[in-house]
């Protein structure tokens, strides 16, 4: 072997890592995967829907032994105001059968699975060791990284970072230029248990099919949005807020879950449920305004380390952008090795990867629908507004006779106080952003 | 050469190892183990007895420092007599075997015991505090023992000691170690000590046999004739006597009840 430990040292077994690792082995190199927990996953809260296509490149029907909880048949996004809801409700069977579309999962199931599917194909697994630090060659270029361990230095020629949201290797190796909290929002959830059976009812699904419900509104006033996932036996409920709109007022992040959970529209869906587990985390919500350089000398970064997480409104995926950008990153860095160039200029082929696949198309095409989404009229005026609008068309108002749709949206619009150039404006933006 | 005796612990059962591990009291004996053969300059055989899945308690004891590794092959659920025999036949030539006082799952604390008996050495078990010397040939030992009270043992031949998880600290494994034990050796031994059959724990029981018919025409006769065990039966007596007559008659009962020989 060479004057190196490895080929290629990955931090971090999560969704990138793992992929990031598997890619590497099955190229043939020798990859040292370094986790911070005891297993793969441990460290991890999402409680969110995974949309796993990608691996039909990596783990050819991995539907067969992914552990998921339910496969997501029907999805729903909520407009909640005071105590009123407007939901648009979709559901296929078809998304419940091979090859399947999107799951809800326990996250440190699905990570020590994909781990495991690493390991397999060759990879070093070294968990409960943290990585503390980037090493650098005399020209400064990174090659190893610094653990807790003691005799904790590692070399490799790349490393691949997929340390996570906030990733301090990416920062020490001067990719992203500031961080800046308005473009983070803090992620906070509660896992509720429920009978499997009272979950089937109350939601429509049957046997191991499941619910993605997403909420605008909700949030006590905060900037942010709602969720549902409909694990097993288990339902996750959660808000993701925007920090500094979290920090601007009183309320704590549990207090603004439970001013949701009591909403009429929420509360019979959750009713009697026992809180199992309480979590949160800082999830990278700006997309591409936000995202730092991908490449360095002998380092690359994949994941919510890049900020690869799409926060959409309607797409709100993660998970699989961390998948393909690890894999990316992998295929990329094995390239680079066989090449013999592992500068940031060998290492290109990576940023090709991510533009040509949805991992940068999508967040391009995307990229201002997130600071949209998180906008004060989207939050705070528009759900009032389009209520208000549908309680009215709804409403059977005799001996009056119906007012007609123009003059209810006139009326509510009016009385919202949202400026009619704004509406088109932000309508606008949608269309053109949503492409 | 030291020997540590590891338990593998699947708090989920065999299905889920992502919380399997070994318990705190055999992460301090591991420590202890290490600390000893540092202190002799000698080698650390780590033992387990368990399924495939404890090897990884083993790589986990390569790469703190043991030398070498061995599982005895075995589904869980082992009776603790039978890990004992299968450990003791494994570390016969050790000069002491370290072992936690008792697993997390478990837990009944016996097969330190059992080893100790199997190998014919000491014993000192449930142990508090250790203080190992220079040299590593005398260890102080400090045993709990009812009360409060404590016993302190100096421990200077072969013996199985069997600690807290409050003893030691097991010590971080270095980062190169646990990437080779990763792919290290283990000698995997076949579990060969015979089971202990059901039958052989059965208490004492004597033998059914025939009695003939009591002869008397009383029922009650008859009854206490098939079951009087000859004892007097309890009863209760009042009696006023001078203070040294009274201790005299106290002592005598007692020693009629038997608390007294």
């Amino acid at each position: 072997m060479s004057r190196f430990d490895a080929d290629a040292i990955v931090v971090g077994a999560g969704p990138a890592g793992s992929c990031a690792a598997l890619a590497l082995a099955r190229a043939g190199k020798n990859v040292i995967l370094v986790e911070r927990g005891p297993f793969a996953g441990s460290k991890n809260m999402y409680g969110g829907v995974v949309y796993p296509r990608i691996l039909d490149e990596l783990v050819p029907n991995w539907w067969e032994t992914a552990p998921v909880q339910r496969w997501v048949v029907r999805r729903s996004t909520m407009i909640l105001a005071d105590d009123n809801a407007f939901t648009i409700d979709y559901r296929t069977p078809s998304w419940g059968r091979p090859p399947y579309n999107g799951a809800t999962a326990y996250r440190p199931d699905f990570d020590h699975w994909l781990s495991r599917q690493a390991v397999a194909a060759g990879a070093t697994l070294v968990t409960s060791t943290t990585v503390t630090g980037l090493l650098r060659d005399p020209a400064g270029r990174v090659n190893g990284v610094r653990t807790d361990r003691p005799d904790g230095d590692l070399s490799a020629p790349i490393v691949i970072a997929c340390d996570g949201v906030n990733s301090f290797l990416a920062k020490e190796a001067g990719l992203y230029t500031a961080t800046d909290a308005a473009n983070f929002t803090v992620g906070v959830k509660e896992t509720l248990a429920l009978p499997r059976s009272v979950i089937e009812e109350r939601f429509g699904v049957r046997d191991d099919h499941g619910v993605d419900i997403e909420i605008l509104g909700g949030t006590s006033g905060v900037n942010g949005g709602g969720f549902i996932y409909t694990n097993l036996e288990t339902v996750s409920l959660g808000v993701v807020l925007k920090l500094p709109k979290l920090t601007a007022q009183s309320k704590r992040p549990e207090e603004i879950i439970a001013g949701l959970k009591r909403h009429p529209a929420i509360a019979p869906l959750i009713e009697g449920a026992t809180v199992q587990e309480y979590s949160a985390h800082v999830i990278p919500e700006a997309g591409l305004s936000m995202m730092p350089t991908m490449v360095t000398d002998g380092m690359l970064v994949a994941g919510d380390a890049a900020a690869l997480c799409l926060a959409a409104g309607i797409w709100l995926e993660g998970v699989n952008f961390a998948m393909a950008s690890g894999m990316y990153a992998g295929r990329a860095a094995a390239a680079a090795i066989d090449q013999g160039d592992v500068s940031a200029k060998g290492l290109a082929g990576y940023t090709k990867l991510l533009e040509e696949s949805f991992v940068l198309a999508d967040h391009r095409k995307l990229k201002d629908i997130p600071g949209l989404v998180l906008s004060d009229r989207v939050q705070q005026k528009y759900p009032g507004f389009v209520t208000s609008v549908i309680e009215r068309v709804f409403r059977v108002d005799n001996p009056n006779p119906k007012p007609g749709l123009r003059r209810i949206v006139r009326e509510e619009r009016k009385r919202a106080g949202i400026k009619l150039g704004d509406l088109l404006r932000d309508g606008w933006k949608g269309m053109r952003g949503f492409g | 050469m030291i020997a540590v005796c590891l338990k593998w612990v699947q708090p989920h059962g065999a299905a889920d190892d992502r919380f399997a591990g070994i318990s705190a009291a055999d992460q301090s004996a591991l420590e202890l183990a290490l600390r000893t053969a540092e202190a002799r300059g000698d080698e650390v055989l780590a033992v387990t007895v368990g399924p495939v899945g404890a090897e990884r308690a083993l790589r986990d004891a390569l790469a703190c420092g043991a030398t070498r590794a061995v599982r005895i092959a075995t589904e869980p659920g082992v009776s603790s007599l039978r890990t004992a025999t299968a450990l003791a036949a494994e570390v016969d030539a050790a000069d002491v075997v370290w072992c936690g006082d008792y697993s997390a799952d478990r837990g009944s604390g016996s097969v330190p015991a059992f080893l100790a008996a199997r190998l014919g050495i000491d014993q000192a078990l449930g142990l508090i505090d250790i203080e190992i010397n220079g040299n590593g040939s005398h260890i102080r030992a400090v045993r709990r023992l009812d009360g409060g009270r404590r016993e302190v043992l100096s421990v200077t031949g072969r013996a199985v000691l069997s600690v807290e998880g409050s003893t030691a600290r097991l010590r971080r494994a270095p980062l190169r170690s646990v990437i080779t034990a990763d792919a290290a050796s283990i000698t995997v031994r076949p579990l060969e000590s015979p089971d202990i059959s059901a039958a052989d724990l059965v208490p004492y029981r004597p033998r059914a046999r025939v009695l003939p018919a009591p002869a008397s025409a009383n029922a009650l006769d008859r009854v206490r004739a098939l079951t009087d065990t000859g004892a007097a039966p309890s009863r209760t007596e009042t009696v006023v006597l001078e203070p040294a007559a009274a201790a005299r008659r106290i002592l005598d009962a007692l020693r009629d009840w038997g608390y007294l020989t």
